[in-house]
């Protein structure tokens, strides 16, 4: 059901931190004060990061463009950095090369460059399918746009596009939300990927929250919303791989699974993660920070920390219980040449007993009501959660 | 100094009506410390009492001051000023001749004008009125004459004062030396001190503060405590000026301190008499009585792992305070830990802060409550200082309750709320009388348990801030009452026991269900919460299963922040207290106290 990577596989991230504006509830790295005309400069930084990296000794099976807004830079820019990759990889056959895009940025023509440059995965940010709640959260595009973007992909030739969205909106109803799903699956995306609404400190959502502007729906509806989603979408076909996203069999996305594999990434851009071997390190958030910083020949890295093996095996565990399909006994051995089940006896007993998980002879995983309280589960395994 | 050159008085007043101020200003006045010396409320030592504007300890500072050309010796003792240490300040009155009543100039007399001048009145002392604040747009100190009138005072001999702009300072210290008389007393007789209060200083031991009635004490000497018979031997005698200043002797009248290596503040109860053990004296001074915690509370450490650092910490404090009190206390639902008495509700938030604050505990304290008589049918008396322990109904003949006497100053307009609120918390109608036609007093006696909690903000909420508020201890008196049990999970959690009138219990069951159906998060199964009396539920809520607990998006890989946040989320559980299967927050055990009257 998902895909197996070989232990040394490893993925890439570019992060594009441009916006148009800035949604409500966003915290991301991103500016809206930089204009195309800083997409060379810092594409130019990306690519230099790029040619300097050490790169992991495995097989590149991915390449993201997140944001950000990547669909903001010109496709000859993507093109151009792709082209540097394949300078140190060889080629980028059989790569899951995916580009994150805002409805209200692309056309038809932009979106075939993009297929030219390389990219054979979309994701369409759509979030919400009422301009009512589009409007409320700042996108720059309405529902009408998404349709257009959606036909416009598959015009283009991009086969494999997702689509984004968020559930537990201010004023956010039950009705609307089945509204969306419903609108969302008769487009038949290869993916879903859903959210639920995380007011982040800082924002102008969490402003309006504070202030009591906006009210948000009760926990009870938003749990609602989400057993909703697997109403309507498991009948469709799409299966619930990882906790936040859904996809026809076989088309999971690579790159998110990456991370729940404890499979090496390289982040490239400003504020981008890497992970490889036990380490996570992370560049300068500030993006003329990282670009001065890059064409001066200084370090970008703003952070990194270095994991224990005990924290190895304890993120091992509560990353790979995202993935519907659980930790596979036989990869944490291979891994970390211990066994899961002695490392981990007591807290597993614990939750077993608790009937949050399935542990049975080759893999640990997450039970119906696990799934749904996940946190409560990942929490034994962070910090002193080790037995 | 000649002791007719001594004059000792205290400065008494409702709160917020300028007690510290003025003593500051007097003491900047008298020279005893320059303007730069002088930090705001010199006398209130302690942070806390800084922060909240309250005086918990006594302090006794010595004026030096120069009346018509003769110096003469002014002691201020500086008394706390809540009604958690009434008996404190009557025997910080008892070292004292006179007393300045500072009476706000816009505010008028309030309820603690009156029990501290009652309280001075007592103890045979001059009083001295001072209108403070008359700077005040809305100052009015006509009207306020008219007041000390109707409360037996003479309104022509008021001093108007502004302490903040230094307004009638030299009146003020001129009033003390003409109108107060010297200390009487007999030097030559045998030593007769009364301790006022007591301090613990980490490198003399505990400094105890003292008025000498009759002879007197010098480096050397060997006194005895008459309560407790206890001997030391002085080794430093001194005033405060208002820093410890050494000096040899205290002479019959005269206010300071003395330390003898003694190593705790439990041997130096305040209202103690001293004296000496080469001449000792017959009889001590009257009005002793031994430190009589009222309000209850378990203190537990929220990680049991504490329970060590929490008694050593409770001892510390204890070296300065005599009036707390603990002992061992097992709770089923949290453990080792320690009932805990204190004076009043103040005094227990004072000691739980400053655990907190000074010795970074993280604790539980059990909603607080009141010492009960029970009765039983076996011809035994108990009693009972935490509701767990109340014994079966069917063994109890009758349970007595503290009751106390409570004036209430209201303008006549808020008689009819002040009443009803009365009335709700089972008080008995004593008296009504009007201080002028716009001001009532209203006498009740009250249960003590009933106006421990949000009674006074009850009061100012009812009375739009314009009632005040004072009382007094008033024995025992019997009652209807019950114990009533909360179940969560069907499990009953002793801490959360309660005691409480047969006739509100169905109320307060379910007011504290509910209220602890908001604190209690939602767990991975549902939870019941029951209120019971005996074996019948008077009450139910139910805590609803969590539903969802999931971490939405991964943004870019940045796995640090996701794990970060999951570190922060078990922090968070650790801090509640595990109960069977039931993770209780810290302020569940506090929900009686947030529970609004049911009316």
């Amino acid at each position: 059901m998902s895909t197996e990577f070989c232990l040394d596989d490893w993925g890439l991230y570019v992060h594009i931190p441009f916006c148009q504006a800035r949604c409500t509830y966003c915290d991301f790295n991103t500016v809206t004060h930089m204009g195309p005309d800083q997409h060379p400069q810092y594409m130019q930084a990306v690519t230099q990061q790029w040619m300097q990296a050490t790169l992991p000794k495995g097989r590149l099976v991915s390449i993201f463009f997140g944001g950000g807004t990547p669909s903001l830079v010109d496709p000859p820019l993507i093109e151009k950095f792709l082209a540097s990759v394949i300078s140190r990889v060889g080629s980028l056959a059989g790569l899951e090369i995916t580009l994150e895009s805002n409805p209200g940025t692309v056309d038809l023509d932009r979106l075939a460059a993009f297929k030219e440059a390389g990219v054979n995965r979309l994701s369409i940010g759509a979030q919400a399918m009422q301009d009512h709640h589009l409007k409320a959260l700042n996108r720059i595009h309405g529902v009408d746009d998404i349709y257009r973007a959606v036909d416009w992909a598959k015009s283009a030739g991009i086969e494999n596009f997702n689509l984004d969205a968020i559930y537990g909106l201010p004023g956010h109803t039950l009705t609307q939300w089945q509204e969306t799903l419903r609108a969302l699956v008769s487009l038949q995306p290869d993916h879903l990927s859903l959210y639920r609404l995380q007011v982040e400190a800082g924002t102008p959502l969490a402003d309006g929250v504070k202030r009591g502007a906006l009210l948000l729906p009760e926990e009870d509806n938003v749990a609602d919303m989400a057993d909703w989603a697997a109403a309507i979408l498991t009948p469709q076909g799409y299966q619930q791989y990882e906790i936040s996203n859904w996809a026809q069999p076989g088309r999971e996305s690579l790159h998110n699974q990456l991370y729940w594999t404890f499979n090496s990434y390289l982040g490239l851009g400003a504020g981008a993660h890497s992970f490889h071997a036990n380490r996570r390190w992370w560049t300068l958030r500030g993006v003329r920070r990282y670009m001065l910083a890059q064409a001066a020949g200084d370090s970008v890295i703003e952070g990194e920390e270095t994991l224990s093996f005990d924290e190895q095996m304890r993120e091992y565990m509560w990353l790979g219980l995202r993935r519907r399909s659980g930790v596979a006994k036989h990869r944490f051995q291979e891994r970390f040449d211990r066994l899961s089940d002695e490392v981990f006896a007591k807290t597993l007993e614990h939750l077993q007993g608790l009937g949050l998980i399935v542990n049975d002879a080759r893999t640990v995983r997450l039970s119906e009501r696990g799934w749904d309280v996940a946190n409560y589960v990942f929490r034994y395994f962070v910090a002193d959660g080790i037995s | 100094m000649d002791q007719q050159r001594i004059r000792n008085f205290s400065i008494i007043a409702h709160i917020d009506h300028g007690k510290s101020t003025l003593a500051d200003r007097l003491i900047e006045h008298t020279g005893t410390l320059t303007q730069r010396q002088m930090t705001e409320q010199v006398l209130d030592s302690m942070d806390l009492e800084r922060e909240r504007g309250i005086t918990i300890k006594a302090q006794a500072v010595r004026l030096d001051y120069v009346h018509q050309g003769q110096p003469v010796e002014l002691n201020l003792i500086d008394t706390p000023g809540h009604v958690d240490f009434t008996y404190e300040v009557s025997r910080a009155l008892q070292a004292c001749e006179g007393a300045l009543l500072v009476i706000d100039a816009a505010q008028g007399v309030e309820a603690q004008t009156l029990a501290n001048l009652y309280m001075a009145l007592e103890h045979d002392l001059a009083v001295i009125p001072v209108i403070n604040k008359i700077d005040l747009p809305n100052a009015d100190p006509d009207r306020v004459i008219e007041e000390l009138v109707e409360i037996g005072l003479d309104g022509t001999e008021a001093i108007l004062v502004s302490a903040k702009q230094g307004i009638g300072i030299e009146a003020v210290l001129n009033a003390v030396v003409e109108r107060i008389a010297p200390p009487k007393g007999v030097p030559q007789g045998p030593l007769r001190a009364l301790i006022f209060d007591s301090r613990f200083d980490a490198y003399k031991g505990v400094l105890v503060y003292i008025r000498v009635i009759d002879g007197s004490l010098k480096v050397g000497d060997t006194m005895r405590f008459m309560a407790n018979n206890k001997e030391f031997q002085v080794t430093e005698i001194g005033v405060f000026r208002p820093h410890p200043t050494a000096i040899d002797q205290l002479s019959t009248g005269e206010v300071g301190y003395f330390a003898a290596a003694i190593k705790t503040v439990q041997d130096t109860r305040v209202g103690d008499t001293v004296t000496s053990v080469h001449n000792p004296a017959k009889e001590p001074l009257p009005g002793y009585r031994p430190a009589q915690p009222m309000v209850f509370s378990g203190l537990y450490p929220v990680d049991s792992q504490d329970y060590g650092r929490l008694r050593e910490a409770l001892e510390k404090l204890q070296l300065n305070d005599a009036a707390l009190t603990f002992e061992p206390e097992t709770s089923v639902a949290l453990g080792f830990g320690f009932r805990a008495g204190f004076l009043g509700l103040l005094h227990l938030e004072v000691i739980q802060e400053r655990l907190e604050r000074e010795y970074g505990l993280a604790l539980i304290t059990t909603a607080p409550n009141v010492v009960y008589q029970v009765s039983l049918v076996k011809n035994e008396v108990l009693r009972v200082d935490n509701p767990a322990m109340m014994p079966p109904a069917g063994d109890i003949l009758e349970i007595a309750e503290p009751v106390v006497d409570a004036n209430i100053i209201a303008p006549s307009d808020y008689i009819g709320a002040v009443m009803e609120l009365c009335q709700e918390r089972r008080g008995t109608y004593k008296d009504l009388s009007y201080l002028d036609a716009k001001r009532a007093m209203i006498q009740y006696r009250l249960p003590l348990g009933e106006i421990m909690y949000d009674f006074f903000d009850q009061l100012k909420s009812r009375t739009r801030g314009y009632a005040s508020f004072d009382y007094q201890v008033a024995g025992l008196e019997p009652a209807d009452l019950v114990r009533m049990d909360i179940l969560l999970n069907g499990e009953i959690v002793d801490a959360l026991s309660v005691i409480v009138h047969r006739d509100r219990a169905y109320y307060r069951g379910k007011a504290l269900a509910e209220k602890l159906r908001e604190l209690i998060p939602r767990q991975l199964f549902e939870v019941p919460i029951q209120a019971a009396i005996g074996g019948r539920i008077v009450a139910r809520e139910t805590v609803k299963a969590m539903r969802k607990d999931v971490l939405a998006k991964c943004y870019g890989g940045d796995i640090t922040r996701k794990r970060k946040l999951l570190e922060k989320q078990k922090e968070g559980k650790r801090r509640m207290k595990s109960v069977g299967n039931v993770e209780i927050p810290q302020e569940a055990f506090m929900a009686i106290l947030r529970v609004g009257d049911p009316s």
